[in-house]
C-alpha cells in the first residue's frame, strides 16, 4: 500500500520560494493563501544571528487533530496519507483550522473574484481574453474541478466558493498521475522529496536514509508524513523575518 | 382597577395588556434585531470577509472570534437557568418558586440565542444545519455540542417549561379573555386535582434528575471542545470543561438575578419574589464565583510557573500586553461582586440595587472571560515562529451581538405578554386583582 | 402498572436506545485515518440521535398529559 509523504533537505533550501510560486499557480489560490509557506527565520540578537529557511506544507498528519475535530467528515485521511478537504462538504466551521498546530488552514472568507481581484492583474484584459478563455485567474487549471479518488470527492485546488476550509493536498490532481507536487517538481536545487515512505527504495526514502531526522512540533504526537534532513528544528527564540502580503480586505 | 368585575378584569402580570412601555421596550428591541439582521446579510453577501476575524499563522489573525465567545457565553447562561429552576423544583424552594419560569425561559431563550451564534459564524450556514443533522461525527466535539447542547438540551428545557407552565394555563383558561383559547390549547386538558399536582410533582423531579446529568455532559462537551486541542496553548488542559461549567453557573444566575429584579418591578410582584430569594440567588453566586476564581488563580499559577515558550507568550499578552485590559477588566468585574456578595451574606442584609450591579458585573466579566479563552491563543498561541497576531472585531460582529441580546430581550418581553411570567399562586387569582398589581 | 406508565416507559426506553444505537452503531466510527471515517455508518444518524433525545423527553409530556383509562 503506497504511503506518501514528503522529505526537505533544510540544507539544500535557499529561500527561493519557487515551490511557494510553483503551488499557488498549479493550485489557482488567491491573494494572501500560502498552503506552501517557506519561513525565513533568525535567531540570535545582532551582529550574532543566523538565517534558516523553513518550508512548510501541511504535514498530512498520521494522527491529524483536524481529521478528527471535523464535524461533518469534510476533512479525511485517505489509505494512501493524503489529509483532504471536501469542499462540498465543509460546512466553514473553521475548526480545523484551530485544531492545527500548523497554522496551514485557510478558509475562503471571500467570492473567488473579489479574492484574485487583489492581485491586481488585469485579469480581463482585452488581449488576454481570446487566449484564456476569461478564466480567472488566467491559469485556471481545469484538473480543479473535478472529483478525485476511490471517494470521488471535490478536494483539488484552491477557492472554489466562499465559506469553505482549504489546505495543501500533496496536489492531488498530480499525485493520481504519479507526478510529484508542484512544489517538489519545481524546486531548483532538488531540496524536496515525494513519494512512497513506506517503500525503502523509493527516491523519497533513500533521500533521508541515514540522515539526521526530525519532525516538525514531534512532541504533539501528530506524526506527521513530512520529514526534515539537514538541520534542526526551529530554535525557540527563532522569529520570522521577511513576511509575505496576507493583508486580506473585504 | 377594582377587583369584583369579573369580566373586564386583566389577565395578571399584564399579560395580553399592550402597554405604552412595552411597546417603547419591544420597538427598540425590535430595532436592534433588525441592526443585528443587516449586519448578518452583510457578513453573507460579502462572505465571512465582512468580519475581523482572519486565519491563523501566515495571515495573523484569529478564526474564532466575537461568535465563538458569544456561543460559549449564551450556552452557558442557559446552564443555570435550567438548573436553578430544577433545583427549585428538586428541593421544594418556595421562596423561590416565583424565579423559576424566568430561570426556564432564560435557558430557552439562551439556547436558541447560542444556537444562532454558531449558525452565523458558519462559512455554510444552510449547508452546515443540513449536513450536521446528516453527517456529525461522534468523535468531534461539536457533536456533543450539536445534538446534545442545542438540539437535546433545548428540546428538554422546552418540555420542561411547558409541563411546569400548564397549571398556569389552566387557570387562566377558565376566565374570558381574548388568549383563552390559545390558554386553553397550552393547559391541554390539565385539571388542578390532587391526582394531578402529585403526577406534577413525579414528572418535575424525574425530568430534573434527568435533565442535570445532561446539562453537566452537554456543557462539558462545550469545554472539550477546546480542552482536547493539543495544538493550541492555553486551550489544551483538564479544566476547561469543570471551568466551563462553573463560569456558566456564574454568568447565567447573574443573569436571573437581574430579571428577577427587573420583572418583579415590572410586573409589580414584590412579595412573590422576596429578598430571601435575592439572598439564597446571591449565596449560590458567590460560591460559585469563589469557585471559578479558584479555577481562575489555579489556571494563570500553572501558565506563569514553568511554562512552554508559546504559553510565555501567552501569559504575557495576558497579564501585561495586548489583553491586559480585558483580562484585568474581567478579574475586577468577578472580584468586586464577591467582595459584595460576601458582605451581604455576612451582615445579611442583601440590597436589591447591590444584587443587580452585580448580576451585571459578573456577565460583563464572564463575557471577557469566553472572549479571553477563545482569541489569545489563536493571536498568541502558535507553536511554529508565525509571530504575534491581532483580532480586532468589524462592525458586522457588534451588530450581530447587538442583534442577539436585542432578540433575548424581544423574546421575553413578548412571553410577558402572553403569559405569566411569575407562576400563579395557588387559587390566588382573586387576591393579586385585590392588591391591584396591574401592568402600567 | 397503567397503560400511561407502560408507554411512557416504552417511549423513555425508545428514545435511549435510539440515541445509544445512533451514536455507537449509526454515527460515524471514532477513528481519524481512512475515507470510511469521515461518513456515518448510517446518514442521518445524527437526526436520530437527536429524535431519541426527543422521544426520551417526549415521554414527560405523554405522561402529563394523557388520560387515564383504567388504573
Amino acid at each position: 500500500m503506497t504511503r506518501y509523504g514528503m522529505a526537505i533537505d533544510l540544507s539544500r533550501c535557499q529561500g527561493c520560494r519557487a515551490c511557494v510560486e510553483a503551488c499557488k499557480i498549479e493550485n489557482n489560490t488567491p491573494s494572501a493563501v500560502f498552503w506552501m509557506h517557506v519561513f525565513r527565520l533568525e535567531q540570535g540578537e545582532y551582529p550574532n544571528t543566523s538565517i534558516s529557511f523553513l518550508p512548510r506544507p501541511c504535514q498530512h498528519c498520521n494522527n491529524a487533530p483536524c481529521v478528527k475535530v471535523c464535524p461533518v467528515g469534510a476533512r479525511f485521511k485517505r489509505d494512501d496519507g493524503l489529509v483532504l478537504t471536501d469542499f462540498d462538504r465543509c460546512i466553514g466551521c473553521r475548526y480545523c483550522e484551530v485544531a492545527c498546530p500548523y497554522g496551514v488552514n485557510f478558509f475562503n472568507w471571500r467570492d473567488p473574484e473579489a479574492a484574485f481581484a487583489d492581485y491586481q492583474v488585469p485579469f480581463d484584459d482585452p488581449a488576454l481574453v481570446p487566449v484564456t478563455g476569461g478564466a480567472i485567474p488566467p491559469y485556471k487549471n481545469p484538473d480543479l474541478e473535478e472529483l478525485h479518488g476511490e471517494e470521488q470527492r471535490l478536494t483539488a485546488g484552491s477557492a472554489h466558493f466562499k465559506g469553505v476550509m482549504e489546505k495543501c493536498t500533496f496536489c492531488v490532481q498530480r499525485v493520481e498521475k504519479n507526478l510529484a507536487p508542484a512544489c517538489v517538481q519545481n524546486c531548483p536545487v532538488g531540496a524536496l522529496q515525494f513519494g512512497d515512505i513506506e517503500d525503502d527504495r523509493s527516491p523519497v526514502s533513500q533521500f533521508i536514509k541515514d540522515k539526521k531526522q526530525f519532525k516538525l512540533l514531534e512532541d504533539l504526537g501528530t506524526d506527521p508524513s513530512v520529514v526534515y534532513v539537514g538541520g534542526t528544528p526551529p530554535a525557540s527564540d527563532a522569529h520570522e523575518i521577511e513576511r509575505p502580503l496576507t493583508k486580506v480586505e473585504a | 382597577m377594582t377587583a369584583g368585575t369579573v369580566s373586564k378584569e386583566p389577565l395578571p402580570q399584564g399579560v395580553g395588556n399592550f402597554t405604552g412601555k412595552w411597546m417603547i421596550v419591544t420597538g427598540i428591541a425590535l430595532l436592534g434585531v433588525i441592526v443585528g439582521i443587516v449586519g448578518f446579510l452583510v457578513e453573507k453577501n460579502q462572505g465571512m470577509v465582512a468580519t475581523g476575524m482572519r486565519d491563523l499563522g501566515t495571515m495573523q489573525g484569529a478564526t474564532w472570534g466575537v461568535y465563538i465567545s458569544l456561543v460559549v457565553y449564551f450556552v452557558g447562561v442557559s446552564f443555570a437557568g435550567i438548573t436553578v429552576a430544577a433545583l427549585i423544583r428538586l428541593f421544594n424552594l418556595e421562596h423561590l418558586k416565583g424565579v423559576a419560569r424566568m430561570a426556564e425561559l432564560l435557558t430557552v431563550v439562551a439556547l436558541i440565542l447560542g444556537a444562532m451564534a454558531i449558525v452565523v459564524d458558519l462559512g455554510q450556514p444552510l449547508r452546515g444545519i443540513v449536513n450536521l443533522f446528516r453527517y456529525a461525527r461522534p468523535q468531534s466535539p461539536f457533536f456533543g455540542t450539536f445534538t446534545l447542547v442545542i438540539s437535546g438540551y433545548l428540546f428538554a428545557s422546552l418540555v420542561y417549561l411547558y409541563l411546569t407552565s400548564r397549571r398556569d394555563a389552566a387557570t387562566l383558561a377558565k376566565r374570558p379573555s381574548k388568549l383563552r383559547s390559545f390558554f386553553r390549547l397550552w393547559a391541554a386538558g390539565y385539571e388542578n386535582t390532587l391526582d394531578q399536582r402529585e403526577r406534577d410533582r413525579r414528572t418535575s423531579f424525574w425530568l430534573a434528575l434527568a435533565l442535570l446529568p445532561l446539562l453537566v455532559v452537554a456543557h462539558s462537551s462545550l469545554g472539550f471542545v477546546f480542552g482536547l486541542q493539543v495544538g493550541r496553548p492555553g486551550w489544551f488542559g483538564t479544566l476547561q470543561a469543570p471551568a466551563f461549567v462553573v463560569l456558566a453557573g456564574v454568568s447565567g444566575i447573574g443573569h436571573i438575578i437581574v430579571m428577577a429584579a427587573i420583572i418583579r418591578r415590572v410586573v409589580r410582584a414584590k412579595r412573590r419574589i422576596g429578598m430571601d430569594a435575592f439572598a439564597w440567588l446571591g449565596r449560590f453566586l458567590l460560591i460559585l464565583l469563589l469557585g471559578y476564581l479558584y479555577f481562575v488563580v489555579v489556571e494563570m499559577l500553572t501558565l506563569i510557573y514553568q511554562p512552554s515558550i508559546a504559553e510565555q507568550g501567552l501569559s504575557e499578552a495576558l497579564l501585561t500586553g495586548t489583553y491586559a485590559a480585558v483580562f484585568w477588566g474581567s478579574v475586577v468585574a468577578l472580584v468586586l461582586p464577591v467582595f459584595a456578595l460576601a458582605w451581604m451574606a455576612i451582615t445579611r442584609s442583601w440590597k436589591l440595587s447591590w444584587l443587580v450591579a452585580v448580576g451585571v458585573l459578573v456577565n460583563i466579566g464572564a463575557i471577557g472571560k469566553r472572549y479571553l479563552i477563545v482569541v489569545p491563543s489563536q493571536t498568541h498561541g502558535q507553536l511554529l515562529p508565525y509571530g504575534v497576531g491581532s483580532y480586532t472585531p468589524s462592525w458586522v460582529e457588534f451588530a450581530v451581538a447587538f442583534g442577539f441580546f436585542s432578540l433575548g430581550v424581544l423574546m421575553v418581553a413578548v412571553f410577558m405578554k402572553i403569559f405569566p411570567i411569575i407562576e400563579l399562586k395557588d387559587e390566588t387569582i382573586e387576591v393579586e386583582l385585590d392588591t391591584e398589581e396591574v401592568m402600567t | 402498572m397503567s397503560r400511561r406508565s407502560v408507554i411512557t416507559t416504552l417511549m423513555i426506553v425508545v428514545g435511549l436506545l435510539l440515541m445509544v444505537l445512533a451514536y455507537f452503531v449509526g454515527g460515524a466510527p471514532w477513528c481519524a485515518d481512512a475515507v470510511e471515517c469521515s461518513n456515518p455508518r448510517l446518514e442521518w444518524s445524527p437526526a436520530i440521535f437527536v429524535l431519541g433525545v426527543v422521544v426520551a423527553f417526549s415521554s414527560a409530556i405523554y405522561y402529563e398529559v394523557a388520560k387515564d383509562k383504567k388504573e
